[in-house]
């Protein structure tokens, strides 16, 4: 193939395209209504550098850092307490039904409930102290696990009956059944409930500071929204979504290496 | 050999609804190396005979003997392929060959020189790295029929295997599984809803009925073997044609007397 119809097919290109229209619409219409709570394009992403580039402008990185340290300590410990938790559990759920009949009224609480309506109640209680690091990591499973607990179940729920008795008419055991059959197919909704987990344990973190415990990143922005400071803001909030999608391409990516019998629906590759 | 005494066994219906009794009273001898072919509508039971053979359900009375001893669950003497094919999607040919012996204990070298074997046997020689996702039907089920001989088991239990498949993809299959057990002579229980096959690959058709499942008749398949050289001979021979036309007047018989009963009940359901 050659260069030109490679980069003519290949996604990147119409998504640099889309972005390029965006970057134009967005800076013709701050520029034409000048506003103090909109930046231009330009200074939005002239912001950037300073707040990643350590001594660029100030300390000002120093506490994009801080933040980015303090928000993703507890995103990271929340997030593997979810999935340590919450796979296991849905897993067990999904294979004895009667474990499910004690269970699933609390996980239909926790999947419609919406949770900022709970988080006063439980940053009373759980107290806000000193950036109040338990609370938060609390809370970020709250969000989180429940994503893991519904699809490891599904997982188990979708796994072809037939595979099980396969393996129990060829002398299998609930252990090898476990390890042969329930863990491997039930990978993929795993995967899928790792990735939905992880959208929603950063939804979280960031509600979190915003709203209740003024910490880390979410602390950083309201500052910013105090002081007006609409190119930081913005800044800010891009770098927070570009995070956010670095995490999920990269749980993309390790779902593809981990059950890589997926692409594998039909004849050929 | 296997002997089925007395076997009754019933599921429970759906709410409110009573007791289905999928197996009533059957007794059947299945003798060493032969190939038995089950045949019968839709609800006669004949998968739920298969899978008490397998001891893969309880049957509530009788008794199951293989080779004199007591079925209480499944057994590595009894290997069965499955009408889906049930192999695991994330393994490849090899391991999904070697399944049954993985499951024994066998090690990793030797299981999977037998798997080799067996996968050469059912002409999938090459493909053992592939993943079933990149099979086509006919070879899906090749494989199903390598993972149950690897473990050399003494009764092959077949599921309608070839009921997923298409008509051509259905012939040679039928050839290939006559090509092997001629060679092999294990004996084999085949279920299947066509009467041509029943009566193509079978040295015996036991016919069942339905409601409640049980043995209607059991026919000798006169026709010599092997067969798998000249399969178009076979079913253009006079004995064949005989035996599917006998089979399907008994079969048509079954439907209109199972019309003719659910019809009686919708008349007594109706009345007042």
């Amino acid at each position: 193939m050659s260069l030109v119809r490679r980069v003519l097919d290949s996604s990147a290109l119409y998504r640099l395209i889309a972005l390029a229209i965006f970057a134009t619409i967005w800076q013709l219409a701050t520029l034409s209504h000048k506003s103090m709570l909109i930046p231009t394009f330009t200074d939005t992403m002239a912001a950037i550098p300073k707040l990643l580039i350590p001594g660029y402008s100030g300390d000002e990185s120093a506490k994009l850092w801080d933040a980015l340290y303090q928000s993703n300590g507890a995103l990271l410990i929340g997030f593997a307490i979810s999935v340590a938790l919450g796979v296991p559990f849905g897993l067990l759920i999904g294979r004895f039904r009667t474990i499910e009949r004690f269970a699933n009224l609390y996980i239909s609480i926790l999947l419609v409930t919406p949770m900022a309506a709970v988080i006063p109640l439980l940053v009373m209680s759980l107290g806000v102290r000193d950036g109040a690091m338990p609370t938060r990591v609390i809370l970020i499973v709250l969000f989180a696990i429940v994503m893991l607990i519904v699809n490891s179940r599904a997982g188990i729920r979708q796994i072809d009956p037939s595979l099980i008795e396969m393996a129990r008419c060829f002398g299998a055991g609930e252990l090898s059944i476990w390890r042969r059959i329930l863990l491997p197919g039930s990978l993929p909704a795993i995967m899928t409930g790792v990735r939905l987990g992880l959208g929603r344990a950063i939804t979280g973190m960031v509600i979190i500071e915003l709203l209740f415990i003024a910490v880390g990143l979410g602390n950083l922005i309201q500052k910013y929204d105090a002081q007006l400071d609409g190119a930081r803001l913005y800044a800010l909030i891009i770098i927070v979504v570009f995070e956010a999608l670095v995490l999920i391409q990269a749980v993309r990516w390790l779902e593809r290496r981990v059950t890589p019998w997926r692409k594998t629906t039909s004849f050929g590759r | 050999m296997i002997e089925i005494k007395g076997v009754s066994k019933a599921f429970p219906g759906r709410k409110g609804s009573e007791p289905v009794q999928a197996l009533k009273d059957v007794d059947l001898i299945v003798r060493d190396n032969e190939f038995l072919t089950v045949l019968g509508p839709s609800g006669c039971g004949k998968t739920t005979l298969l899978r008490v053979i397998a001891g893969l359900v309880p049957h509530d009375t009788g008794t199951v003997l293989v080779d004199g001893k007591p079925v209480t669950g499944p057994g590595p003497e009894r290997a069965m392929v499955f009408q889906s094919f049930a192999l695991m999607p994330w393994d490849n040919v090899l391991t999904n060959v070697a399944f049954g012996l993985e499951m024994q204990g066998v090690d990793k070298k030797t299981r999977e020189l037998k798997a080799l074997e067996l996968i050469e046997m059912v002409g999938l020689g090459g493909f053992e790295k592939r993943l079933p996702g990149e099979l086509s039907g006919g070879m899906q089920q090749r494989v199903g029929l390598a993972r149950a001989l690897a473990v050399s088991p003494k009764v092959l239990l077949m599921d309608e295997p070839f009921g997923a498949l298409d008509e051509q993809t259905r012939r040679l299959l039928q050839e290939e599984l006559l090509r092997i057990w001629e060679a092999t002579r294990t004996t084999v229980v085949f279920i299947t809803h066509s009467m041509e096959e029943a009566v193509l690959l079978g040295d015996r058709v036991v016919l069942m009925r339905p409601r409640p499942g049980r043995i209607d008749q059991i026919l000798d398949i006169p026709m010599t073997r092997p067969r798998s050289t000249h399969l178009d001979s076979v079913e253009s021979s006079g004995e064949f044609t005989a035996m599917v036309g006998l089979l399907w007047n008994n079969l048509r018989a079954m439907h209109s007397d199972v019309r003719r009963a659910r019809q009686a009940g919708q008349a007594a359901a109706t009345k007042p």
